[in-house]
């Protein structure tokens, strides 16, 4: 219980803002834009686990919302081009994979700091897709969407996907070598190498398995709607980080749980919606998501000064 | 002076030299009205914002720290020195130095979260990075612009005293302010201390905390003359102003070879940083091919960012020439151990 | 060391001021000597589709007058880019400068230096303050789009009932100028319509989508979705879909056909308002070549624009054409 503090307080806040909703705004939980609301995060849920993985192991990576677009676009241009389902995910997968490996051994074989590689992958990949696509729509053919399932169906098959591939990496998190090998280098890299961990290697592979996961995501953005923005990763990275932080992983690696990050996605993306419930107004939203990520760290600033004492 | 040279070579902001060197005499001869005293201008206005807040954030990555919400900050001293001036009808100086202390209350906040609560500054500052841009914007609801300032306020961003920018002689005084704090006094000192070896900092009595809160009240103080800056170049305030500046600033700090982790980096390296961006930039512009061919802001921004990662591996690659260097050195003469 | 560091700076710094010397005048706003006129066109932003058409036409009608075009523009939203480029461009040495200002009052201190140097100014897309430029390519002014905007949501919903307006952020300037127009126009004519909130969507479909969900879920009496950026019109049309409300919640607003085509067919989107995008890049660059060469003049009536024909001129007003509506039945026959 104790261990778990900072990731049921999360879900604590989650639950009194649901609360406030089902009291003054009880139309929030009609079905239907529920479903579509919580389809609409899971893009934003996959590459938030592979963030807590990057940022567990004491590295950053802000260039995730350059590569979404980058995979976004090459996956609209395949399917666009009326090749198969399955290969425009693999090759979305796969670019995504090339571009977290390069990040990775920029980080980990040269030994550079990631918050400035990724800054500077973020523009490479921003400004390089800007000139190839020069902001124009792809438009994807019919039966693309949904995966040319019902809405109902893609639906769930979407926020299905996103939940179970969320437990599998919470389960391996806690019982794979792998999962402990995170934790340990973002504990303390040179305790872990004398260990017999390649720190280097798990961090290549943490940053590998986002950009993969970026990949992933970026296809389960491109079935919710018939065409693909270019500029579709604008500001992710910070959504997800947030996410993560208000989740209580720590940026100084070492600590966080995907189901506390869980918990912060949710409760960051249901601001909005809730201030629109209830009537807010729109110049609000941005000081009130700031005050939120600062009350989360607050909190948890206070209790750990209070645990020093 | 051969050792001169060869300890110049040694350091990384020396790489950083010859690029804005080469930068300067490429410009010169492939860009169009590229060595003129209005280009130097444009330069030195265009990024005077830009090189105060990488000056400030400085000290800040030079103690371990981060701020990413000085960008966010500068907006909204722009919109509060608007309210001063246009709501308030209060006299310009006295805005101004309104405007200053609300840019050091919120370098305030920053300073308390990270030393007091003992919070991540990346976390502290990222929470604040929205929170300042969505006062801003709740100040003015989103729409409002305060402008028709008063032609002597105007002057500040538009006239040159002996040839350059107002704002450019601003910047030369902040600079030297912050080289002369880092490098010369001891209170400065203790920034790099501290980003080398928090814990040591502590045990050899420094009070650690204070300095660092400094650094973040400064870091507001001088985004709130930024905003000023700004308001008078642009002549008008809202709440957009500064938007991704503060990812600017700190590629150029870092560029200059400060370390991200604290503890290593001159003032001297950042005026390189700021200003090889800068030249960069605009040199690009001026090219005749890269301006018909309408790729000169993105490829400004792509090369940019290879500058960075390009000087950051040769740094690295440098040192470890260095340490193998100097292992095969001491294999074929030990050095000597050394006794007290 | 520390100081030889700060010393080599300040030596870079008076090695730029050294090899300083005045301006290559011969280069500014200088058109009769022979030499190929330099137009430069400044969008709102880069990497937009809108724009990539403007620049498409303008590219066409430059390749016709043998002129040379820059094209340049912000890749980000940081409202000082535009001022900056304009000014690089006096110093670089144009002949013509023809700009869409993202902020009316805040470009017009640079375009005046501009002209203070012989460089003729155009604008096009949004005008800037009359002073500040000679001509403007006026496809609509803010006052046209707001209240045909109004008037078309007027026409959908039977002029009552609520609406929400989706915008891109809620500081850009032109938009807040079409907002002012559209709230003037509901108070002066629609006494039965309520503008119940505006949300910004960043330039952003998805969370133009989240948006009009939220709006939909807020307000479940709305009879329309007024989207007033052109990403915001398909995000919103998707959200309208994805709750089954398609043609109960009326959506329209400022975009591409080629966007839109597809939930216009749908009978999801009503209306889509614009004009001819290429059209606009060609008699822009057009108007800037003639201002340059001196055979538009203040005070013309009216100006030939090579493949456009004659185009009526309204004081300094280049006028293209009403904003037009596409609807069903005609957009196939727009293919931008």
């Amino acid at each position: 219980m104790k261990r778990y503090f900072r990731e049921l307080s999360v879900a604590a806040a989650l639950a009194l803002l649901l609360l406030v909703l089902a009291l003054v705004a009880p139309s929030f939980f009609s079905p239907q834009p529920l479903l579509s609301r919580l389809t609409a995060q899971t893009p934003s849920l996959v590459v938030a686990v592979g963030m807590a993985l990057v940022i567990i192991c004491r590295q950053i990576d802000i260039s995730v919302g350059s590569q979404f677009g980058v995979c976004a676009v090459v996956a609209g241009l395949l399917a666009a081009a009326g090749l198969p389902l399955p290969v425009v995910l693999f090759t979305s997968i796969g670019s995504g994979m090339v571009m977290g490996a390069l990040n990775g051994w920029l980080v980990a074989g040269l030994g550079l700091p990631s918050i400035v590689v990724t800054l500077a992958t973020m523009v490479t990949w921003q400004e390089a897709l800007r000139l190839f696509q020069q902001g124009k729509f792809v438009n994807l053919p019919p039966g693309t969407q949904w995966f040319g399932l019902r809405q109902l169906g893609g639906q769930t098959a979407l926020i299905c996907a996103a939940l179970v591939l969320l437990a599998l990496a919470a389960w391996a998190m806690k019982n794979l070598a792998a999962g402990r090998f995170i934790y340990a280098v973002g504990t303390d890299a040179e305790a872990a190498r004398l260990a017999g961990i390649n720190p280097r290697r798990t961090t290549l592979g943490a940053f590998t398995l986002l950009g993969a996961l970026t990949g992933l995501a970026a296809v389960m953005n491109v079935v919710q709607s018939p065409q693909v923005q270019p500029t579709c990763g604008a500001g992710l990275e910070l959504k997800v980080i947030a996410a993560c932080v208000v989740g209580g992983v720590a940026v100084n690696g070492g600590r966080g749980n995907l189901w506390g990050v869980f918990a912060g996605l949710l409760l960051l993306a249901m601001i909005n919606p809730a201030l629109t419930s209830l009537h807010v107004e729109a110049h609000w939203e941005k000081a009130i998501q700031g005050l939120v990520i600062l009350l989360a760290v607050v909190a948890d600033g206070l209790r750990t000064r209070r645990s020093r004492r | 002076m051969n050792t001169f040279l060869k300890r110049l070579l040694a350091r990384p902001e020396a790489i950083l030299f010859f690029v804005l060197v080469a930068e300067i005499v490429f410009f010169s001869v492939a860009g169009r009205n590229f060595n003129t005293s209005d280009n130097v201008a444009n330069i030195v206005r265009h990024s005077a914002e830009i090189g105060m807040l990488a000056l400030v954030m400085m000290p800040i990555i030079l103690t371990g720290g981060i701020d990413l919400s000085v960008g966010s900050l500068l907006g909204l001293c722009a919109v509060i020195f608007g309210v001063f001036t246009h709501e308030w009808k209060m006299a310009m100086p006295l805005a101004a130095a309104l405007t200053l202390g609300v840019g050091a209350m919120a370098g305030g906040v920053n300073a308390a979260l990270i030393t007091v609560l003992r919070l991540p500054p990346l976390i502290v500052t990222l929470g604040t990075f929205s929170l300042f841009r969505g006062l801003a914007e709740a100040i003015t609801k989103g729409t409002m612009t305060y402008r028709d300032f008063s032609p002597e306020f105007i002057a500040l961003g538009r006239e040159r005293w002996m040839g350059l920018p107002l704002q450019g002689w601003l910047f030369i005084l902040i600079a030297i302010g912050i080289a002369v704090l880092v490098h010369r006094t001891t209170f400065g000192r203790a920034f790099r201390a501290i980003g080398f070896s928090p814990e040591g900092s502590r045990y050899a009595g420094l009070p650690v905390q204070r300095r660092i809160a400094f650094t973040y009240v400064l870091a507001g103080i001088v985004a709130a003359l930024a905003a000023i800056v700004f308001t008078a170049r642009l002549r008008q305030a809202r709440a957009d102003a500064g938007t991704g500046y503060e990812l600017q600033a700190i590629t150029a700090v870092v560029l200059g070879g400060t370390s991200i982790f604290g503890g290593v980096g001159t003032v001297g390296g950042t005026l390189l940083g700021i200003a090889s961006v800068a030249v960069l930039t605009t040199g690009l512009k001026l090219i005749p091919a890269i301006a018909l061919a309408g790729i000169g802001s993105e490829l400004g921004s792509l090369l940019t960012g290879a500058l960075l990662i390009l000087a950051l591996a040769g740094g690295t690659l440098a040192k470890s020439l260095a340490v193998r260097r100097s292992r095969r050195q001491s294999h074929a003469a030990p050095k000597p151990t050394i006794t007290t | 060391m520390k100081r030889s560091t700060f010393l080599t700076s300040l030596l870079a710094f008076a090695l730029v001021t050294a090899c300083d010397k005045k301006s290559d005048s011969s280069s500014a706003g200088n058109s009769s000597d022979g030499k190929k006129l330099t137009i430069a066109l400044l969008p709102k932003s880069k990497g937009n589709q809108y724009f990539a058409t403007v620049e498409k036409g303008a590219r066409a009608a430059a390749a016709e007058l043998g002129v040379e075009l820059i094209y340049d523009g912000p890749t980000n939203t940081d409202p000082a880019k535009q001022n900056e480029i304009v000014e690089g461009w006096v110093n670089y040495g144009v002949n013509v400068i023809a700009a869409a200002c993202e902020n009316r009052e805040g470009i017009s201190g640079a375009l005046k230096a501009a002209q203070e140097k012989g460089i003729k100014i155009v604008t096009y897309d949004s005008d800037t303050t009359p002073d500040a430029r000679s001509f403007f390519v006026n496809q609509a002014t803010a006052q046209g789009i707001g209240e045909t905007l109004m008037d078309t949501a007027a026409k959908l919903c039977g002029e009552e009932g609520e609406f929400a307006i989706i915008t891109a952020t809620l500081t850009a300037a032109n938009m807040t100028e079409w907002r002012k127009n559209i709230e003037a126009r509901l108070a002066a004519k629609y006494p039965k319509m309520k503008l119940v909130t505006t949300k910004p969507c960043d330039d952003q479909k998805d969370k133009a989508q989240a948006e009009a969900t939220n709006i939909l879920n807020a307000y479940p009496n709305l009879k329309c979705i007024m989207a007033i950026c052109s990403p915001a019109v398909p995000g919103a049309a998707e959200a309208v879909k994805q709750a089954g409300k398609a043609g109960v919640v009326k959506v329209l607003g400022l975009g591409l056909p080629s966007e839109n085509r597809q939930y216009v067919k749908d009978g999801v989107t009503q209306a889509v308002i614009l004009w001819k995008v290429e059209d606009l890049g060609y008699l822009t660059i057009q108007a800037a070549v003639a201002a340059a060469k001196g055979t538009l003049k203040t005070g013309d009536k009216t100006f030939t624009s090579g493949k456009l024909g004659a185009m009526e001129i309204q004081d300094t007003d280049i006028i293209l054409g009403k904003p037009f509506v596409f609807t069903k039945e005609n957009i196939d026959q727009f293919q931008f």
